[in-house]
């Protein structure tokens, strides 16, 4: 599938005095996709969003938007919708007038605005809130109303910065949904800024990770859960645990401790090689037979309602989280048996061969 | 207990001088006396109509509305500089625009004065007009600042993002979110104009007189309660605006006070 | 917003460009007045003549030296006395519950600040003077009355100061006190007071200062007996025509009021006055 570039970023550089916010940034968007940018805080999620918007300017690189060089045409004039984090919604005006502003600037009629202001209230599901005021609404609604009016002027492509952060959960989880829902049957091109990894997840087409200014892997969800390109990436993706171990032949590698474990990669590994190997804590299993069991003392336990986290300790003293649907009848301190089957193993990114020797 | 009667009788101090005023504004005799022999209005009538306090009331009118208006815009677009844009020298401007405020009343009085003789502006109401935008400036820089700094920059690219130039972002956001901090500004002007006394002493003439000079002059030259009746009318104009612009603008939020709690 | 985000809007340097000519203005007639400073007396004349350091001997002669003395000590007295004053008040505001007390000791704190020199300092004439209340010692065109004027007009410049010092410490140091044994009293000595040395300090100076160029206070009150500096000025300038002798007195006032207000930067930061 080859869909047409929306947003292209090439080689976006940004710096706050010594501070790299964005490190030659390379970035295609498509069109009608809705692609996440995610990572920790600091990381330059919102300075790209705000290249994008027109709000900073890039010290260098180049932004596109249909193919175009937008990079000094400032924000006003870009024809983006953005919805902010704070919403940023005008609280000298009414709900009607905030969302009818882009399109009276635009010089629509007082009218023919009120048409489309109803429109945008009720494809957001606030039919008839035009004039309330924004402070006198929930978070939730709050947040419709920015997506109404940034949506409102059919912007070519719809920028989201962390517009869920301010929720409660189960709100959040539920305006998730709806932003989604929303987002296909609008078919906008979307970028979506969050440091929530479920968020990303649940949400995206593709997600970029990003870290200190640079993109560290782009990819479908299912791509970077499962292929993490780099350790950042698989930390960051989930809580996992991090195993390092040397490569003894092409299916066994050995812990410091030196414990043996088969491991199937579909590819065999180098023999001498150092690699560090992942394990997504779905796929510890405790107490089972299946390949690789190990003796292990339980540290803690942790129930968290539809799951519960237990921290196990290996024989050489390495810890190993594991995940088990529902409750456990386990107690810090128990002696058990853990297993991870051979194919459970991710080794992040193709790297050079001889790399993390030594 | 005790500590409430110490504040009341402290705000008794505070206020004792505008009781005797206004007992004093109704003394129906010209020598003051106490309790008061009888009750008239005659020091209202003669402080209406007295002709130097007509025209100093006009002068003052004139001076504190050119005044106010003129530094207004000067001192919001010095206000949206300094904390907008945080020049490198913001600083330093910040406590050269606030300076007059520590100026000695009399060093800035006679030096305006100098340079008024040396232009011929003596009896013109224009440097009046020019000390008093100096002296109110600073009032109007730091409410319209603190404004500004409430003011949450990401409305504006908000404005931006939904097509508006930085122009029209100022008119149809900027501005009308400032209106608070605006009114602020001008009551703090007018209320400083107003009462402006020192320095225009220096630079006032009979011809171009405001009222604290002229009323200066009267309390100087007569004793009787004529001044009493003027001080009355403007006691009871300075607790209406105050009283107002504390439902309007809560005061203490301008001041800092209180809110911890 | 700082950097190249685009801030909206005109330039800054625009946007400073009209009060930085109304800076410019004031900067010329103090100029004016420090020029004067050093040009020759010429009596009966506005005329002057050329440079001279004369009016700054005059101004350190012992019949003039006595005024800035009296200054001085007027100023010191009024501020330790407007601190005593104002600290209670200041307090009652900080910790009013109610919004509605709060704006009753606000308007009442402020009116006076807001009614005007003259006014204000006319109704002291009336209370001072015998017509009202009758005074075991004469206080009005005495020092002592020219001082409670002083306090007076203090005080509402130090209950802002000092109520907002006050509002800025947090009500839990004083509960902790509190929680720990510390009576009222103690609380007040060893918590309330010490965290509020900031507000003392920077109310202290503000008032000192202000206090040192008082002008209508002591011209009114102290009916030409008692004279601060500001009255000297007044009386070389308006009355004897002596623009230079009057300009050299303003100066000493001036650079001694900004000497003190530097002091008072240096003493607490740069948090403003
Ligand atoms: N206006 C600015 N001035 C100085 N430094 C800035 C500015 N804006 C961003 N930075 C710095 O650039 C880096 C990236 O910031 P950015 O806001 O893009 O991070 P982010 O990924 O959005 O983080 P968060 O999740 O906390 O919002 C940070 O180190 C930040 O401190
Ligand atoms: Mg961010």
């Amino acid at each position: 599938m080859m869909a047409r570039t929306v947003v292209q970023l090439e080689r976006v550089t940004k710096s706050y005095g010594a501070v790299r916010a964005l490190d030659a940034i390379e970035l295609a968007v498509y069109e009608g996709e809705l692609l996440s940018l995610l990572g920790p805080s600091g990381c330059g999620k919102t300075t790209t969003l705000n290249v994008i918007a027109g709000f900073v300017e890039p010290d260098a690189g180049r932004v596109s938007i249909d193919g175009s060089d937008v990079t000094a045409v400032p924000a006003y004039r870009r024809g983006l919708g953005v919805v902010f984090q704070s919403y940023a919604l005008f609280p000298h005006m009414t709900v009607g007038d905030n969302v009818a502003f882009g399109l009276r600037e635009r010089g629509m009629s007082r009218r023919d605005a009120a048409t489309r202001v109803g429109e945008a209230l009720a494809l957001v599901r606030l039919p008839g809130m035009a004039d309330a005021r924004p402070q006198q609404l929930s978070g939730g609604m709050q947040q419709r109303v920015a997506l109404a009016r940034a949506l409102v002027i059919r912007p070519r492509v719809l920028l989201l910065d962390e517009p869920l952060a301010a929720l409660d959960k189960k709100l959040r989880e539920d305006m998730r949904a709806e932003l989604r829902d929303i987002q296909k049957t609008v078919g906008i091109t979307t970028i979506f800024v969050t440091h929530d990894q479920h968020e990303a997840l649940g949400l995206s087409d593709r997600i970029a990770v990003m870290n200190a200014g640079r993109i560290e892997q782009l990819g479908v969800p299912r791509e970077i859960y499962e292929r993490p390109a780099t350790r950042f990436v698989a930390d960051f993706i989930g809580a996992s645990s991090v195993l390092t171990a040397r490569v003894l032949d092409g299916q066994t590698v050995e812990l410091p401790g030196g414990l043996r474990l088969a491991v199937d990669l579909g590819r065999p590994l180098e023999p001498g090689r150092t690699v560090e190997l992942i394990v997504r804590p779905e796929r510890v299993q405790l107490g089972g037979a299946g390949g690789n069991a190990m003796a292990a003392t339980v540290a803690s336990v942790m129930y968290l309602g539809d799951h519960t986290e237990v921290r196990v300790t290996l024989a050489g003293g390495l810890r190993i989280l594991a995940a088990v649907r529902g409750a456990v009848a386990l107690n810090a301190g128990d002696a058990i048996t853990v297993a991870i089957a051979p194919d459970a193993f991710l080794v992040p990114g193709e790297r050079p061969a001889g790399e993390g020797r030594g | 207990m005790a500590g409430r009667l110490v504040v009341a009788a402290l705000l008794l101090f505070m206020t004792l001088p505008t009781v005797v005023v206004i007992v004093a504004s109704f003394n129906a005799t010209a020598i003051l006396s106490f309790p008061p022999q009888g009750v008239s209005l005659r020091w209202y009538e003669n402080a209406l109509t007295y002709p130097q306090f007509r025209k100093a009331a006009v002068n003052s009118v004139i001076v504190t509305a050119a005044s106010a208006l003129l530094a207004l815009p000067v001192g919001t677009a010095a206000a949206l500089a300094l904390v907008r844009h945080r020049p490198r020298a913001a600083t330093a401007l910040n406590a050269m625009l606030l300076s007059p405020l520590v100026i000695p009343g009399v060093a800035a009085g006679l030096g305006f004065l100098i340079v008024a003789a040396g232009l011929g502006l003596l009896q013109s109401r224009w440097i009046l007009i020019v000390a008093h935008v100096v002296l109110v400036l600073p009032f109007v820089v730091r409410s319209v600042a603190v404004s500004v700094a409430n003011l949450d920059p990401m409305l504006e690219r908000a404005a931006a993002s939904l097509g508006a130039s930085p122009w029209r972002a100022f008119r149809r956001v900027t501005l009308p979110l400032l209106r608070p901090g605006l009114f602020a500004a001008l009551l703090f002007a007018v209320i400083v104009s107003m009462n402006e006394f020192v320095v225009s002493l220096f630079i006032s003439t009979r011809v171009n007189e405001i009222l604290p000079v002229a009323m200066f002059t009267y309390v100087v030259n007569y004793t009787d309660p004529t001044m009493a009746a003027l001080s009355t009318l403007f006691i009871a104009a300075t607790f209406v605006v105050v009283f107002v612009a504390d439902r309007l603008l809560d005061l203490s939020r301008i001041f800092q006070i209180g809110g911890r709690h | 917003m700082r950097g190249t985000a685009r801030p909206s809007g005109l330039p800054a340097f625009l946007l400073l460009a009209p009060s930085l000519l109304v800076l410019a203005i004031f900067a010329v007639a103090l100029g004016a007045l420090f020029q004067f400073a050093f040009l020759e007396f010429i009596p009966g004349s506005l005329k002057t003549g050329g440079l001279t350091d004369k009016n700054f001997r005059a101004v350190l002669a012992p019949q003039y030296l006595r005024y800035i003395w009296d200054t001085v000590v007027l100023s010191a007295a009024t501020t330790v006395l407007a601190l005593v004053a104002s600290y209670p008040i200041a307090y009652a505001l900080a910790r009013a519950e109610s919004r509605r007390l709060r704006s009753l000791l606000l308007v009442l704190t402020l009116a006076p600040f807001f009614t005007g020199a003259i006014v204000r300092t006319y109704a002291w004439m009336l209370v001072l003077g015998s017509s009202f209340i009758t005074w075991p010692v004469k206080l009005l065109f005495e020092p002592s009355g020219v001082l409670v004027g002083l306090v007076h007009f203090s005080m509402p410049t130090m209950i802002l100061i000092l109520a907002a010092a006050i509002s800025h410490v947090d009500t839990t140091y004083e509960r902790a006190a509190a929680s720990l044994g510390a009576s009222p009293r103690r609380i007040f000595w060893r918590v309330t007071l010490p965290l509020t040395m900031p507000g003392v300090a920077s109310g202290s100076l503000v008032v000192f200062a202000w206090t040192f160029s008082a002008f209508p206070t002591p011209e009114l009150l102290g009916g030409g007996k008692v004279k601060m500096i500001a009255n000297v000025v007044k009386d070389l300038a308006l009355d004897s025509f002596n623009w230079p002798g009057s300009a050299a007195f303003a100066a000493v006032a001036l650079v001694l009021t900004l000497g003190l207000l530097a002091l008072l930067g240096r003493a607490i930061g740069t948090r403003g006055v």
